[in-house]
């Protein structure tokens, strides 16, 4: 099982994550930043033929790190874009230190229904492309 | 093979690369958009080609090299040794897929059903020329279904192995580091099947087809039948510094699965790659499939198809024949001429022994 508001965070709409960030930095105070890189995440897969794990290849990604007072703020997203990469630390940082919840759970509970609408609709497209074959 | 150093042409290299970039003109993020939005398949291609997965620096490759593939997948894999590789995800299993295209040639009623998802498949080849007339091709919107496909399903082969038809392999508990990785150690034969399914995954698609083709017109070992073939998103789950794990995102991912009656069970073959590829799938998997007893040399012989994929070194190969080789085309000459003169000598002489010996 993977953490849902992490996943929701890494996913999020990106102008909209940096704006909600933003209005954080003043809540938290001082912040060092550990890291704000871009690097390369490698992704291995499972064979159906024989069960094997192989890498399939690198994704770039940005990672973001940085701390309060002992507490550790994390964000990496696919992509190069440090800036992102560093509102979901700092909106990971905010829930962990217990800074303006209530705002990250609401702004993070809306961006998860506009992802799982995006899904949705998706796999409703999906859906019309189902074929019922007869064979005779 | 032997080279000669050479000097003088600075000049003309310069120039040269001067009228290559003159030609394709300003690049810009507004270009580098316009391809990414209009070529999504030709950056997948590449960017499972390249093993490296990013639609932008794809798009860059691909607007900086004119299109030229070898060079765009050449970029890509230097860019890749510029950047650190944080960690290892957790392997992508198939019931974690988000499943956008599944078919299978072999059953009709695979459990999950059949949607063929974006394809072109069986649509008519016309060329949409009105557009060079000055019209706008409007491509008709999707109607959407009253409910969702499932998303997550399992391989079709799972459902085989339920039903005896084939062995259901063992989980494999190699994870992170220990899983044989092609971009650190040298490729060796017999290959380790996880540097194989790596190569293949990175192989260079139309080298690839080319020898999946030879096998299916009868130059391997099996027939494949298409027991699955699937595009769709992978999750990327990586782990926060607290222990928790997540979802970095999503990639794009397609696979396949051929089979082979085999004795009482099916044989399988396997290839996935990154992005949405599955020509290269199928021809992969059916290299795969063909590999066990190919004879030695063979198209289907792992050792010749991993070589003969591999696209930035087939195709540097290739072109370093361009580059100087004047030693070795000169002692090529002198030993023709060497060649020459010998049997020129010859037929003097043989003349001069025909003249001087007396008539009977």
């Amino acid at each position: 099982m993977t953490d849902a508001p992490l996943d929701t965070l890494a996913r999020a709409e990106p102008t909209a994550l940096k704006a909600f960030a933003e209005g954080l930095i003043p809540h938290l105070g001082d912040i060092e930043v550990h890291r704000s890189r871009t690097a390369l995440v490698m992704l291995p897969m499972r064979d159906t033929a024989q069960g094997t794990n192989f890498h399939l290849g690198e994704v770039l990604v940005s990672e973001a790190q940085i701390e309060r007072q002992g507490t550790i703020g994390y964000g990496m997203v696919r992509g190069h874009d440090l800036e992102r990469a560093m509102a979901m630390a700092l909106v990971d940082l905010a829930l962990t230190a217990g800074v303006q919840t209530n705002a990250c759970s609401d702004f993070i509970d809306i961006q998860s229904q506009a992802l799982a609408a995006a899904d949705e609709t998706r796999l409703r497209k999906v859906e019309a492309t189902r074929v019922n074959m007869e064979t005779f | 093979m032997a080279y000669v150093a050479t000097r003088g042409g600075e000049a003309a290299i310069d120039q040269s690369e001067r009228l290559f970039r003159e030609e394709m003109g300003e690049i810009t993020p507004t270009r580098i958009e316009e391809v990414k939005a209009a070529l999504p398949y030709l950056i997948d291609r590449v960017m499972g080609e390249a093993s490296l997965y990013d639609e932008d620096l794809a798009a860059l490759a691909l607007a900086q090299t004119g299109g030229e593939l070898y060079e765009a997948v050449l970029l890509l894999r230097a860019w890749r040794t510029t950047q650190p590789r944080l960690s290892i995800a957790k392997p992508v299993e198939q019931d974690g897929l988000f499943t956008h295209r599944r078919i299978s040639a072999a059953f009709k009623d695979v459990p999950g059903g059949q949607t063929l998802g974006p394809t072109l498949d069986y649509a008519h080849r016309i060329l949409a020329t009105n557009v060079l007339r000055g019209e706008t091709f409007v491509p008709p919107a999707v109607v959407l279904a009253d409910k969702p496909a499932k998303a997550h399903l399992p391989s079709v082969s799972a459902w085989q192995a339920e039903n005896d038809l084939v062995d259901l392999p063992q989980p494999d508990a190699t994870d992170g580091n220990d899983i044989p990785d092609l971009t650190r150690e040298p490729l060796l034969f017999p290959s380790k099947r996880a540097h194989t399914l790596q190569s293949l995954a990175r192989s260079e698609t139309g080298s690839a087809l080319a020898l999946g083709y030879a096998a299916m017109r009868g130059y391997g070992q099996a027939h494949p039948t298409v027991n699955e073939v699937r595009l769709s998103e992978a999750e990327i789950v990586v782990d926060h510094p607290d222990g928790r794990s997540f979802s970095a995102g999503r990639v794009k991912i397609s696979q396949a699965e051929v089979v082979d009656k085999k004795g009482e069970k099916l044989s399988l073959g396997f290839t996935a790659t990154f992005g949405w590829n599955e020509v290269k799938c199928i021809a992969g998997a059916t290299l795969d499939l063909n590999a066990p007893g190919a004879e030695k040399g063979s198209a289907t012989e792992e050792e010749f198809f991993l070589y003969h994929t591999e696209g930035v070194e087939s195709s540097g190969f290739c072109i370093h024949f361009k580059l100087p080789h004047y030693v070795t085309f000169q002692s090529s000459l002198d030993a023709m001429r060497d060649a020459k003169a010998k049997k020129a000598a010859e037929r003097v002489a043989a003349k001069t022994k025909h003249q001087s010996e007396p008539a009977e």
